[in-house]
């Protein structure tokens, strides 16, 4: 009943979406007169200016110039309210759509009298994650305000606590003794014990691992947009854990470069000794899957 | 296809600085965007019309490129803005594009026509002092003047047409003598022959600003020698010729467009027809550039090429000059066009270059394209292009044969490929002469994606596949693939690589459609200097090889993917090698070694290797080899497994013993193909079944409405039960099958009871005597030297009671051989052959009566 409920949600705020972008539209032809008309202006002012070279800027224009800008001004933030109340629908919808995966999820894992789940091809689930990496959205601020933690290359906060069905980084022990970090999925979190349950994200070797708060580190949330975040970005030759390109591991590597437009990837040099130099060829992978690496080479 | 002509046409044109420059000549008289100067071709050519006449009717579209009649041309001047509808967008509808309705641009083709018009209609006197310009003096046999010079030299070229018409008797400026000295030899000339020189002058006039303009000396060369040859055939009234050592046009047979269309023929005959016209649209498209396209001077080729090819481009470039391109706006010269009159070898020039500017071209200016059309240029123009570059530089294409031909009838083209598979064949001919009859019998072609080929598709494989009797008809079919409208095409293909069950190839597939990844067959030859690609790639390969196995010692990698035995199916993305195959094919052996197998670890999971090897299996079909013979160590076994390789080998190891790299702690996997199986396009075509038969089943369900209880018998205890009791079962249309009824009894005690039973019948008949018991040899000296097989009915009771009649088969073919072997033995009227047919036709009788031969 509550999937159904769900369902019927998603499809307002869809068209609720809908209405806005129409809005947006309509905010958007208005405020192209009133720009037209700025740049218009600025040409009749030039051409005055050429003529008589006398006086900088007439009174008159200083005014109508002034009455202009505060229009379009006021019309940017008309549309960008919008926009904002569009994007929070977006995040509405994804987070019903996410409640929806984990309870089906628990139903899954709960009930033994349905029939055993079709183990997910490992290409279908690489897209899958692609996907969620291209989806991950950006973090859009408000002028001057400064990227929340989990935006792009800002951790979490100490104190924070992965929610059920966030994806994570987990160190986990191997079958061969050896230390990995896998891409997981926090299961619960016990206040107590200060233990995650994480499952591995890979089908194929489902398992479920309980592990310390310190071996868990909680992946990017938002997207940080180059362009206007830069700050929120690893930087050229920093150490991070990056998801090796169509796997589910974490492995160490040197950030190549950063990202230069929203939807870019990182390049990043893994370490691997199969090189002559220690580092792969520089490969991409998306902000979503790197995350700063904390420890020290042991080995 | 032909607006994107026009479209390509008014910017590649452009920025020949050739025609620009004509544009220039004469500004002052007649001002033009230099933008516009294609607009003539255009013009002639009547693309847009074409254009629309084509979208409209979808009329066959072969030899519109021919030029169109000019008057259409003048036609169309008059009504004002003229080839901007060629150059029109998406946005700019049928408008005016870049031509300015105020200024009617005009070409230098239709300013030299209109130029010449005007000239000719000149007053006789005047055409005289135009032709006495360029006419020598015939004042006396020392005047050495070769032209009348105007004493009073027009201030400026606008004012030429007001001023007065020189009179006959105006001295020329350097000579002296009279005008009418100049031009006496035209007196009783006819009119027509005056224009036709007029038209030379005017011509003429244009070369002399051309060799002015141009900067490229070995273009200014040929300039000069045009315009020294045109006032040469002015002076003699002569027919202009190049002469020299250039050789006169065809120069090489067959020529490019033939070539072309029998690479169409070639590779794509065995598409629907629908798809095999847009290939052919690509290969007009292709060849109408080319005929427009200006190629690259010497100096520059010189630049990337080797000397001894320079220096033939250098010839191809003038004879392409003289012959193609200065004739397209100097029409006292004969004009042929590119495509017609040279071959291979200007294309293997100009192939890469042109290609790379083409496709640079078309990628800069996507959004220019009619949408319609863009996905055919983006996706299939590459392509296209990679087929033909395999074939023009391919060792032996056949293409270039000059009589070549297509094997066999379309009909019994080989094994269907994936369209626009480019697979290269690089360096091994073809299918020519390889259809032999084994693939002859060809008969499935690929349901192919999209959907509004099917039906064709379908009526194809009709017409030859022999009907299953009471098969669902064809039209039932046919209507469900209608319905199925293909949900991956209308939502994205993402939402196909979101299902959980797609094909493992799915998504690799989807990439070679749209050009991401490509395919190619190479190697290393040391009888013929590799191209610098192919042996980039094979360094690539080399280094994907070596990194992901790591075993395998570099050194020997190197030896093997280098051998020229030895070739690799290599999987390019963005130019870089990402994956490949290394095989060696053993043609006497009929099998072909798995070498090396690979894909670039951060490209894996993709379908990639699925992919590769599908397409493996249809170059080795292609190729006539049916096996697959690999070592496969311990973690390749689970790869070579999905893709039907076993470790059952049946290829006798007489035929791969000493052939096959040996591999210590390796197991030996053998994979056979069936020439019958598209296999890149398998999974795509199970899938579209698997959607039939459940619309079948859906259409089916929707008729009968009717739910029946779940079967309780087996919970009593019931262990089996005959199909046909379950209810409603016939109401689904289900019949037990033809096959079902021949089937064998399931049941060995009730097959050997019923066997007991018929031998003890046919042993009790008063004619059986004969046979009773096997022949002896006191009785019959010779009986075992004549008959080979033989069996009596003791035998077959000894043999019965022994489980030796598994089947009813075997039992009817022991009893009919009792039967012959009496019938070879004894002459046809002895007593023992009557007792024979007796017996015959009793047994016959009774066999049919027991159920076990159909009556």
């Amino acid at each position: 009943m509550a999937l159904v409920s769900a369902d019927t949600k998603i499809a307002e705020l869809l068209t609720e979406l809908h209405q806005l972008i129409k809005q947006t539209q309509e905010e958007r032809s208005r405020s192209e007169h009133n720009l037209l008309n700025i740049q218009k202006t600025h040409e009749r002012m030039q051409t005055e200016n050429k003529s008589q070279s006398t006086c900088p800027t007439s009174p008159y224009y200083r005014t109508k110039l002034r009455g202009l800008y505060t229009t379009a001004k006021a019309d940017a933030e008309a549309e960008c309210s919008i926009l904002r109340h569009a994007l929070d629908k977006i995040a509405e919808i994804k987070s019903l759509l996410e409640e929806r995966r984990i309870a089906a999820r628990m139903a899954g894992v709960y009930n033994d009298s349905d029939p055993p789940r079709k183990t997910m091809r490992r290409g279908v689930l690489m897209t899958l994650l692609q996907q969620s990496a291209m989806t991950l959205p950006l973090w859009i601020g408000k002028p001057g305000e400064s990227p929340p933690p989990l935006c792009g290359a800002i951790p979490a906060s100490s104190d924070y606590v992965a929610k059920q069905g966030d994806k994570v980084a987990a160190r986990v022990k191997g079958v061969d003794g050896d230390e990995q970090w896998i891409l997981a999925e926090v299961v619960s979190y016990s206040h107590s014990t200060n233990k995650y349950e994480v499952d591995d994200i890979d089908e194929e070797g489902k398992e479920r691992h309980t592990l310390s708060r310190r071996r868990i580190i909680p992946l990017p949330q938002w997207k940080a947009n180059p362009e206007t975040d830069p700050e929120a970005l690893f930087s050229k030759d920093q150490l991070v854990l990056a998801l090796y390109p169509q796997t589910t591991c974490f492995y160490r590597a040197l950030i190549h470069t950063p990202p230069h437009r929203p939807q870019d990837d990182y390049s990043v040099l893994f370490e691997d000794t199969s090189y002559a130099d220690g580092y792969s060829p520089p490969l991409n992978v998306a902000q979503r899957y790197v995350v700063a690496c904390k420890e020290t080479k042991k080995k | 296809m032909y607006l994107m002509v026009g479209w390509f046409l008014t910017n590649c044109v452009c920025n020949e600085h050739y025609l620009t420059m004509l544009c220039e000549l004469d500004r002052k008289e007649l001002p033009m965007p230099a933008t516009q100067s294609l607009s003539f071709i255009l013009e002639r050519f009547k693309l847009p019309e074409l254009n629309t006449a084509i979208l409209r009717t979808g009329a066959h579209r072969a030899g519109m490129a021919e030029p169109a009649a000019q008057a259409s041309t003048q036609a169309r001047l008059q009504q004002g803005p003229s080839g901007g509808s060629a150059s029109s967008g998406p946005n700019t509808g049928s408008g005016s594009g870049s031509s300015d309705p105020a200024r009617p641009g005009l070409s230098q083709q239709q300013w030299a026509s209109q130029k010449k018009a005007q000239v000719r209609a000149f007053p006789r006197a005047k055409k005289l002092e135009k032709l006495g310009v360029f006419s020598a003096c015939k004042a006396n046999d020392s005047c050495k003047c070769n032209g009348w010079k105007n004493p009073h030299p027009p201030t400026a070229t606008r004012m030429e047409l007001q001023q007065q018409t020189a009179n006959l008797s105006e001295a020329c400026r350097s000579c002296g003598h009279a005008l009418a000295e100049h031009v006496s030899h035209l007196e009783n000339v006819s009119e027509e022959e005056i224009n036709r020189l007029l038209g030379m002058v005017v011509d003429v006039e244009n070369l002399f600003m051309s060799v002015h303009k141009e900067e490229d000396t070995d273009t200014k060369q040929v300039y000069f020698y045009l315009f020294k040859l045109l006032r040469k055939c002015i002076l003699q009234m002569g027919k202009p010729v190049v002469e020299g050592s250039l050789g006169s046009p065809p120069f090489e047979k067959p020529n490019i467009e033939q070539g072309v269309l029998n690479f169409v023929q070639y590779k794509f005959s065995h598409l629907a027809p629908k798809e095999r016209q847009t290939m052919y649209e690509l290969s007009k498209m292709f060849l109408l550039c080319l005929n427009y396209w200006k190629l690259e001077t010497p100096s520059q080729f010189r630049q990337r090429a080797q000397k001894e090819d320079a220096s033939a481009y250098k010839v191809d470039y003038t004879r392409w000059l003289c012959y193609c391109h200065v004739p397209q706006s100097n029409d006292s010269l004969p004009r042929y066009e590119t495509c017609q009159v040279f071959g291979r070898s200007l294309l293997k020039s100009i192939f890469t270059v042109t290609r790379r500017q083409l496709l640079e071209k078309f990628r800069v200016e996507k959004d220019k394209l009619p949408p319609e059309k863009r996905t055919l240029i983006l996706t299939h123009f590459p392509k296209f292009l990679s087929m033909l570059e395999e074939e023009i530089y391919g060792e032996n294409s056949p293409i270039w044969d000059a009589d070549f031909t297509m094997p066999a009838s379309e009909g019994a083209q080989l094994v269907p490929q994936t369209v626009l598979s480019p697979v290269a064949v690089s360096g091994s001919p073809l299918r020519k002469g390889q259809a032999g009859s084994a693939l002859d019998t060809v008969v499935s072609e690929p349901i192919t994606g999209e959907k509004r080929k099917l039906p064709e598709a379908l009526t194809l494989e009709d017409a030859k596949r022999i009907r299953v009797m009471g098969d669902i008809p064809m039209e039932l079919v046919n209507e469900v693939m209608m319905t199925i409208t293909d949900p991956a095409a209308m939502l994205g293909p993402e939402t196909s690589l979101l299902s959980a069950n797609a094909a493992r190839d799915e998504t690799a597939r989807l990439e070679e459609r749209r050009g991401i990844i490509e395919f190619h067959v190479i190697g290393n030859s040391l009888s013929q200097k590799s191209n610098k690609k192919i042996l980039m790639w094979l360094v690539g390969l080399q280094n994907v090889f070596s990194h992901q196995l790591p075993r395998m010692p570099k050194e020997y990698i190197t030896r093997l993917v280098f051998d020229p035995k030895h070739k690799t199916l290599a999987l390019i993305k963005d130019g870089r090698v990402i994956g490949g195959i290394c095989f060696r094919m053993f043609p006497t052996q009929g099998f072909t070694e798995i070498v090396f197998c690979a894909v670039t670890s951060n490209e894996q999971v993709k379908g990639y290797g699925t992919h590769l090897m599908n397409h493996l299996k249809e170059y080795h079909i292609k190729h006539g080899i049916l096996y697959f013979l690999t070592y496969a160590d311990e973690y390749a076994i689970g790869y070579f497994k999905k893709q039907g390789f076993s470790k059952d080998i049946k290829v006798p190891k007489s035929r791969y013993l000493g052939y096959i790299k040996d591999y210590e702690g390796a197991t030996l996997m053998e994979c056979e193909l069936n020439p019958r199986i598209p296999y890149t396009e398998l999974s795509h075509i199970i899938k579209r079944q698997k959607e039939i038969i459940k619309k079948l089943i859906e259409r089916k369900q929707s008729q009968i409405r009717k739910v029946y209880p779940g079967l309780t018998c087996f919970k009593e205890g019931v262990r089996q039960i005959p199909v046909e009791s379950i209810p409603g079962i016939r109401e689904t249309g289900w019949k037990p099958s033809a096959k079902e009824k021949n089937k064998e009894l399931k049941d060995p005690d009730l097959l050997y009871n019923i066997l007991k039973n018929l031998l003890a019948q046919i042993k009790t008949h008063p004619d059986a005597w004969p046979f009773m018991e096997p022949v002896k040899k006191s009785e019959a000296p010779d009986y075992y030297e004549i008959i080979r097989f033989p069996i009596d009915l003791k035998t077959m009771t000894e043999r019965l009671k022994n489980r030796y009649y598994v089947t009813k088969k075997l039992f009817i073919a022991d009893l009919q051989r009792v039967i012959t072997n009496c019938r070879e033995y004894n002459p046809p009227d002895s007593e023992y052959c009557k007792c024979a047919n007796t017996l015959e036709k009793f047994f016959y009788f009774k066999l049919k009566e027991s159920g076990l031969i159909d009556k």
